[in-house]
C-alpha cells in the first residue's frame, strides 16, 4: 500500500537559482520504504543565442581579462547549458544524504537496509521528514518540477 | 618520515562520478597512487565498504566530501560526519568551516578560479575569507595537466599572494576525478609526508596536509630542507626567527660579533629531485630542468638540475623571509611549463 506524503508540483525561474526549496513531511508509520519521485524539465537550455549571452556574462565575471576574448570564443564548449537541481533528504535522526547528479528524473528509495546512491539507508522513524530540492541553477526562463514521496510498507 | 602518493579529490556514482569506489580505487592504484580521499558531491555514503575496497586493491581511502554549494565548491577531508553546506551563505563560510574543524576534518578550495554558474554551478569560489588561518589548503592544480591551464595558473598566483601576506597556507593538486577514462594528459601527484608512528594512516596523512608537509608534481618528486645553525627544517616546518633579525649594518664598522650575525642570516638550502617515483607512470624527455627557490622577496636562486644530478645546493639571505619554496620548471607533453613545487617552508 503506498500512502502518499507530497503531492506537488511547482516553477523556478532563474531568480530561484541559489535557493533551496524544502519540504517538510509527517511519516505517521516508522518502518517500510519512503520514496522519492523527483523531475524536471527543461533540462537543457535550448535558445543559443541566449546560451551565448549567459556564458559570456560569465566569462566577464569569472574568467580574468586577458583570457577573456579567449574564452568568449570558445563559448560553445559550454553547451548545452543546463538546468540544476538536486534532492537531498533529512530524517527525524540527522541527514540521509543527497543525490547531486544531473538526471532531470530520479526516483529515490530509502529502507531500512537499502538506499538509493547517494542517500543513506537505515531505519525509517516516525516524525518530522525534509526534503530539500537544491536549486543550484535555472537557466531556461522557466523550469518546472514535480515531486512526489509516498511510504510502501513493509520490509523492502 | 614517509611520503605517500595521493589523489585528493574524487566522485563516484553516489554524485555526478560514473565509478563505483572500487573501479575508482583500482584505477588509482594501477597509477601508482598510494591513498585516494573519496570527494563526492554533498553525500558521503560511496564510503560504504571503504575497508573492504582498501583491503582489495592495496589502497587507503580517506573520507571526505565536496561542499558544492551556490557559492564556491570546498573540499573537506578527514572526517566521519556529514557537516551540513545547506546553511552557509557566501558571508558565513566561516561557521561552516568552524563545524569542520570540530570533526577533525579540514577544508580546502577547490578548483577556486574554475567559471562558475551557469557553466559549473558554484564551481568558482565566492565566499568571503576574512581570516585565511581558517582555510587548511587551496587546490591550485585541477584536472589533468594542470599546471598549463589559466583558471590554475591563477590560484597559484592566489595563493602566493596569500603567503606573501604571511597565511601559512597548504597547496595540493587534485584531478577531480568522475569517471575511469583513459588520458595522455600528465597528472598531478599530491604526496604528503607522514609521520612514523603508530596513527591511523588517514590521521597521519590529515595531520601532514594540515601542516603543509606537501609537494605536488606531475613527475619527480621534489623535496626542499633547510638548515640553519645545524638545525634542519623541512617543508611545512616553521624556522625560528633570527635573533639579530631588523638591525642594519655599517659596512664600515663591522665587528666580529655582527658579523656573525650577518652570517647566520643566510640559510643553507638543499633541493632535490627523485625521478624513482611512480616509475613508468610518467614521462619527461632528456633535458635540464629549471630549479627556481621561489619566495616572499622573489626568486632567490636559479640553477640547472639534471636527471643524472638531481640535487641542488643553495645559500640565500634569510632576512625578510617569510616563506620559500622549491619551482622544478621544464618541458612536460611539449610544453614549458611548472612541472613541480613544493609547499613552503616558512620562516618567523
Ligand atoms: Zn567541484
Ligand atoms: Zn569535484
Amino acid at each position: 500500500m503506498k500512502t502518499y506524503l507530497i503531492d506537488v508540483q511547482g516553477q523556478v525561474t532563474p531568480c530561484c537559482s541559489r535557493s533551496h526549496i524544502a519540504y517538510r513531511f509527517f511519516l505517521p508509520r516508522p518502518g517500510g520504504k519512503l520514496c522519492v519521485d523527483f523531475a524536471y524539465g527543461p533540462k537543457n537550455l535550448e535558445d543559443r543565442e541566449k546560451a551565448k549571452t549567459l556564458i559570456e556574462e560569465s566569462v566577464g565575471l569569472y574568467v580574468e581579462e586577458e583570457f577573456q576574448e579567449q574564452a568568449k570564443a570558445r563559448w560553445e564548449s559550454h553547451l548545452p547549458l543546463k538546468n540544476l537541481i538536486t534532492v537531498s533528504v533529512d530524517a527525524p535522526d540527522g541527514h540521509r544524504g543527497a543525490a547531486h547528479r544531473h538526471d532531470p528524473e530520479q526516483h529515490l528509495v530509502i529502507s531500512r537496509d537499502e538506499a538509493s546512491p547517494g542517500l543513506e539507508h537505515g531505519e525509517l522513524f516516525k516524525g518530522l521528514w525534509e526534503v530539500t530540492l537544491s536549486v543550484h541553477a535555472i537557466v531556461t526562463d522557466g523550469c518546472a518540477y514535480s515531486l512526489q514521496i509516498w511510504q510502501e510498507e513493509g520490509d523492502a | 618520515m614517509s611520503w605517500l602518493a595521493c589523489e585528493l579529490h574524487t566522485h563516484t556514482f553516489h554524485s555526478d562520478g560514473k565509478q563505483s569506489l572500487s573501479e575508482l580505487a583500482a584505477g588509482a592504484k594501477a597509477l601508482g597512487f598510494d591513498c585516494i580521499a573519496l570527494t563526492d558531491h554533498n553525500t558521503m555514503t560511496g564510503l560504504a565498504g571503504k575497508e573492504e575496497v582498501e583491503r582489495e586493491n592495496g589502497i587507503s581511502i580517506i573520507p571526505g566530501m565536496e561542499w558544492t554549494t551556490f557559492f564556491g565548491h570546498m573540499v573537506t577531508i578527514g572526517l566521519d560526519r556529514y557537516v551540513d553546506w545547506r546553511p552557509v551563505g557566501p558571508g558565513d563560510i566561516h561557521a561552516g568551516l568552524a563545524k569542520v574543524h570540530e570533526q577533525g576534518g579540514i577544508a580546502g578550495m577547490a578548483h577556486p578560479f574554475r567559471p562558475g554558474s551557469p557553466m559549473c554551478t558554484g564551481c568558482y569560489w565566492e565566499f568571503e575569507v576574512s581570516d585565511w588561518n581558517d582555510i587548511d589548503y587551496i587546490e591550485v592544480w585541477s584536472t589533468t595537466f594542470a599546471p598549463v591551464k589559466n583558471n590554475n595558473a591563477r590560484a597559484y598566483r592566489f595563493w602566493t599572494d596569500r603567503l606573501n601576506e604571511g597565511y601559512r597556507l597548504a597547496a595540493t593538486s587534485g584531478r577531480d576525478w568522475h569517471h575511469q577514462e583513459p588520458t595522455d594528459e600528465p597528472l598531478s601527484v599530491t604526496y604528503l609526508r607522514l609521520e612514523d608512528n603508530d596513527a591511523p594512516l588517514r590521521d597521519r596523512a590529515i595531520q601532514a596536509l594540515s601542516s603543509g608537509r606537501a609537494t605536488v608534481t606531475l613527475g619527480p618528486r621534489l623535496d626542499l630542507e633547510i638548515s640553519r645553525e645545524g638545525t634542519t627544517y623541512g617543508i611545512g616546518d616553521v624556522i625560528p626567527g633570527l635573533p639579530e633579525s631588523g638591525q642594519t649594518f655599517d659596512q664600515e664598522h663591522v665587528s666580529a660579533v655582527q658579523l656573525s650575525a650577518v652570517q647566520s642570516s643566510f640559510v643553507q638550502v638543499l633541493a632535490t629531485a627523485d625521478f624513482s617515483v611512480r616509475s613508468g607512470h610518467w614521462e619527461l624527455p632528456e633535458q635540464t630542468f629549471t630549479l627556481k627557490l621561489d619566495s616572499n622577496q622573489g626568486v632567490l636562486f636559479e640553477g640547472s638540475l639534471l636527471r643524472d644530478l638531481p640535487q641542488i645546493t643553495a645559500e640565500v639571505p634569510a632576512e625578510e623571509l617569510k616563506w620559500l619554496r622549491a619551482e622544478l620548471w621544464g618541458i612536460i607533453h611539449g610544453v614549458r611549463t611548472l612541472i613541480a613545487f613544493t609547499n613552503a617552508v616558512y620562516f618567523e
